[in-house]
């Protein structure tokens, strides 16, 4: 009965009350982040004295916003596809494989994700520093490479479990050469896992700050390098703005995704 | 990777064949990525820890001789442990009532639960900052309900950080919970009421030793994830709660001393990486994740 | 497969091969309006004047420039550092030597001028105030002190630097020709007695902030910043009783790629025009003589200055010998 929503009684109530708070305690930071970027006062001061556009028109007009996120965007994009190609390489190996230390070298792969991020942004920083690769973008997509790239050999190694490779054997004994039996047989019927690889990757890239902090260069700034130098020496509301246009974007995001997944499935 | 005379009529080899010889090298563009842009530079920084600025282990010595880093060991140790606990102590009800829901009023809390987890980290910290204000919302709020008569002091100390990573950790907890308690058969805790157990021994007894295995698991990954943490008690603790990630950070970038910031990176490292092999071992999941 | 791999390849090269203008200049500062001041006052002028282009990078960070001279991979031409650190910096070997046949420093206040570096701004430590959110607003250092007779929260800068603890020895009663040598234990016990009731600020926005919500509605900022508060229309008061002044260094990093642009950037930024129009956006104190002169005599009464009755000057000799030993005093007692 506790596992029977109609039969609970009055723990039901309980159940739904934390619930709900718990909802509103996630909600509440992302509502008022969006408020606070129509406020009008500069300090932050909250609820305002008025409502303004004011901050939208000075992230939009300041061209260091705009190039920190296009030089971000460039970098998930690139990440992105580097990431999910190398991921189905790699799941390929992994999943049909049978060599020693399959084991160990999966876990290998997975590891810069459990890897507190700090420790690989300090050691890529000295790497880098000798190599005379921080501040570039080479250097931002090998590393951000490295924190998506588990993500994306998950989300396959996943989908291609899940697969069953009789019949991508019978495409190759029907004459199909084993790359085009990858390709057109077993491709489309683990898209789903290909997908969440490049969402999950884009995202890492997108949205990673420690690593960046690091390698940022005044050349070569990520959008949340922007936000973070903002937020220790400003403390703008120009930030609220840009925060709730992000927030908009994850939105976008999740319909999309919402879509895709939709058709993917039917 | 399969060459093109391989694709030919009269195939020498058997597929099987093919693949066996070349299953391990398509691992090994990325393992040379991982190999040179990973294992590489953390075993350098790692290495500079005992040779920086003199060969030996003055460094560990120091590091673990005063009482200042000691103290931040256990602020981080504690941070971690209270934001575990939280997450478990809401995300335990919070997966069981979305385990039960009606189907539509599910989807919306997850359809939530997601929008919070996939928000710009730094937006969502930069909101807990000025949220959390003596002069933020949330003590104006609870001062006119008349709840409390001076503001309380919830950011720049233990209460902002506990907050804003319980926070960002929440999905983590309910999401595989959520899992956990959706597989287990309802006809068992009937049982148990058939039995003649109340709510409390059927929720004691049965369904929490159900859940644990997910509990466990998640209240593991939540703490090593919480132990690496940097931006988030950066911007909310105080100068007292500060952690093992920030403590690197500011022995490489503030007083760029390779030699210590390697080896609190090692002492980190040691501690994240024993916990995952325990995770491996007893729960066989790689379901990690964390910035 | 293998060519997918390859053109992947191909198309990362193309994106990453993209060299900045190795003729741009960096000029490193603090960020905030105090940077958004030295954009307008010096780096547009000198863009207008040169053609060089300046970028604006920030905040200013000891570690990144210790670790890029030792690296030999300096991205900053010209850096704004406090001034006991420029002071040690160049002892250590980190700064290039100015060229003082590029930089006129005859007109330069004299306080501060080393072979590695020249004023930039100086300003002062003032006991800034929320008219709106107090009572009462305190006077001198005993009153921000006193936490009977100023229930509430203060706002202190976060960081080792010259100001909080002399404000704390000047509180407890040490005159002010008697505080160097620093007298560090007594100075740390006068903190202890108000830490609960302190709000670090870490930049000169964040201090702004602070006062403006009433979140501290007094503490210990920087005078410019509350010039820049009165402006934006919040009732505050400065007392300027024994302000504390300390000043900003400009330096090159050894290694820097464009040396000789940066001093010419250096020799425009202290001119006599460009520190009036420094001071007269930011409400710093010029460190050329001559630029009193070019202001208007209202404004140059707000400035530093102008305050020099009770002035107390940091030393930054004695901090430049110091700084390390202090620094890490500091942030244990702060971790405590």
């Amino acid at each position: 009965m506790l596992l029977n929503f109609d039969r609970l009684g009055w723990w039901k109530l309980v159940l739904i009350g934390i619930t709900l708070l718990t909802t509103a305690f996630l909600l509440l930071p992302i509502l008022f982040i969006a408020a606070l970027s129509f406020g009008s006062s500069q300090w932050l001061i909250f609820p305002p004295p008025a409502w303004t556009l004011r901050w939208y028109q000075e992230l939009l007009e300041d061209p260091r916003w705009l190039d920190s996120a296009w030089t971000s965007f460039r970098i998930a994009i690139i990440v992105t596809v580097l990431s999910v190609l190398l991921g189905l390489v790699t799941s390929f190996g992994l999943n049909r494989g049978r060599f020693l230390f399959r084991e160990a070298l999966k876990a290998l792969f997975l590891t810069p994700m459990i890897l507190p991020v700090v420790v690989l942004a300090v050691a890529l920083y000295a790497f880098f520093l000798q190599i005379g690769l921080n501040g570039t973008l080479t250097g931002f997509v090998i590393s951000h490479l490295v924190l998506a790239l588990p993500f994306s050999i998950l989300s396959i190694t996943n989908a291609l479990e899940g697969f069953d490779k009789s019949i991508e054997d019978a495409a190759v004994l029907c004459g199909a050469s084993p790359f085009e039996a990858k390709i057109r047989v077993t491709l489309p019927a683990i898209s789903h896992g290909v997908f969440s690889a490049a969402i999950f990757s884009f995202l890492t890239s997108w949205d990673e700050v420690v690593v960046a902090i690091f390698m940022a260069s005044p050349t070569l700034q990520t959008l949340p390098v922007k936000v973070w130098s903002t937020l220790r020496q400003d403390l703008t509301p120009v930030v609220a703005a840009a925060s709730t246009l992000l927030i908009l974007l994850t939105v976008l995001l999740m319909v999309l995704v919402a879509i895709v997944r939709k058709g993917l499935k039917s | 990777m399969v060459s093109q005379t391989e694709t030919g009529s009269g195939r020498p080899y058997s597929p099987a064949q093919v693949r066996r010889l070349t299953d391990f090298d398509l691992t090994l563009p990325a393992l040379g990525l991982l190999i040179l842009f990973f294992v590489l530079p953390v075993a350098m920084l790692l290495t500079r820890s005992v040779t920086e600025p003199v060969p030996g282990l003055g460094n560990y010595a120091e590091l673990l001789g005063s009482s200042t880093y000691l103290r931040i060991f256990a602020n981080t140790f504690i941070v971690s442990g209270l934001v575990t606990l939280v997450s478990l102590l809401i995300g335990f009800p919070v997966a069981w009532a979305l385990a039960i829901m009606p189907n539509r009023a599910a989807s919306i809390v997850f359809a939530i639960l997601l929008l919070s987890m996939w928000t710009n980290l730094l937006a969502r910290t930069y909101a807990w900052m000025v949220l959390l204000q003596r002069t933020g919302v949330i003590n104006k709020m609870l001062l006119g309900m008349g709840l409390i008569d001076t503001p309380l002091p919830l950011v720049n100390n233990l209460t902002g950080v506990t907050i804003g990573m319980t926070y960002i950790m929440l999905p983590f907890i309910i999401l595989p919970l959520y899992g956990v308690i959706r597989k287990i058969d309802p006809a068992i805790l009937q049982a148990a009421a058939l039995c003649g157990a109340n709510r409390w021994q059927s929720l004691v007894r049965v369904l929490l030793p159900l859940a644990m295995p997910g509990m466990a698991a998640g209240a593991l990954m939540v703490f090593v994830m919480s132990l690496g943490y940097f931006v988030t008690p950066a911007l909310l603790g105080g100068t007292s709660n500060m952690m093992l990630a920030e403590l690197i950070a500011q022995f490489v970038q503030s007083l760029v001393n390779w030699g210590m910031g390697g080896a609190a990176a090692l002492v980190l490292l040691v501690v994240t990486l024993a916990l995952y092999a325990v995770q491996l071992r007893f729960f066989g999941t790689n379901r990690m994740g964390g910035r | 497969m293998k060519r997918i791999l390859v053109l992947a390849a191909t198309a990362a090269t193309i994106a990453t091969a993209m060299p900045a203008t190795a003729a741009d200049l960096v000029f490193t500062s603090w960020g905030g309006t105090t940077q958004d001041a030295q954009k307008i006052a010096w780096a547009e002028k000198f863009t207008e004047k040169t053609g060089i282009n300046v970028l604006q990078d920030g905040p200013t960070d000891y570690g990144k420039l210790k670790a890029m001279v030792e690296a030999n991979a300096v991205t900053w031409d010209v850096v704004d550092v406090e001034g006991d650190y420029a002071a040690q910096a160049g002892k250590k070997g980190l700064l290039e030597k100015l060229d003082f046949s590029v930089i006129d420093k005859s007109k330069l206040d004299p306080r501060f001028v080393t072979d590695y570096s020249v004023g930039s701004f100086y300003y002062s430590f003032v006991i800034g105030c929320n008219k709106d959110a107090v009572d009462a607003c305190p006077k001198t250092w005993a009153d921000l002190f006193d936490t009977q007779k100023f229930p509430g929260m203060r706002a202190f800068y976060k960081w080792s630097a010259p100001g909080v603890i002399e404000a704390a020895l000047l509180a407890d009663g040490v005159s002010a020709d008697q505080l160097y040598p620093l007298d560090l234990d007594r100075a740390f016990k006068k903190l202890d007695t108000i830490k609960s009731d302190i709000i670090w600020w870490s930049g000169g926005a964040q201090s702004q902030q602070l006062l403006a919500s009433a979140e501290a509605p007094f503490g210990s900022v920087w005078n410019g910043r509350m010039t820049a508060l009165a402006q934006s229309g919040i009732n505050v008061e400065t007392s300027w009783e024994q302000n504390i002044t300390a000043a900003d260094a400009l330096v090159v990093p050894k290694g820097a790629k464009n040396k000789e642009a940066a001093m010419q950037f250096i020799a425009l930024a202290t001119s006599a025009e460009a520190q009036a129009d420094l001071a007269k956006i930011t409400g710093y104190a010029p460190i050329n003589l001559d630029s009193p002169k070019m202001m208007d005599p209202e404004l140059a009464k707000t400035l530093p200055d102008a305050q020099t009755a009770s002035q107390v000057n940091a030393d930054m000799n004695y901090w430049a010998e110091n700084r390390d030993a202090i620094g890490e005093r500091w942030y244990a007692w702060q971790a405590k």
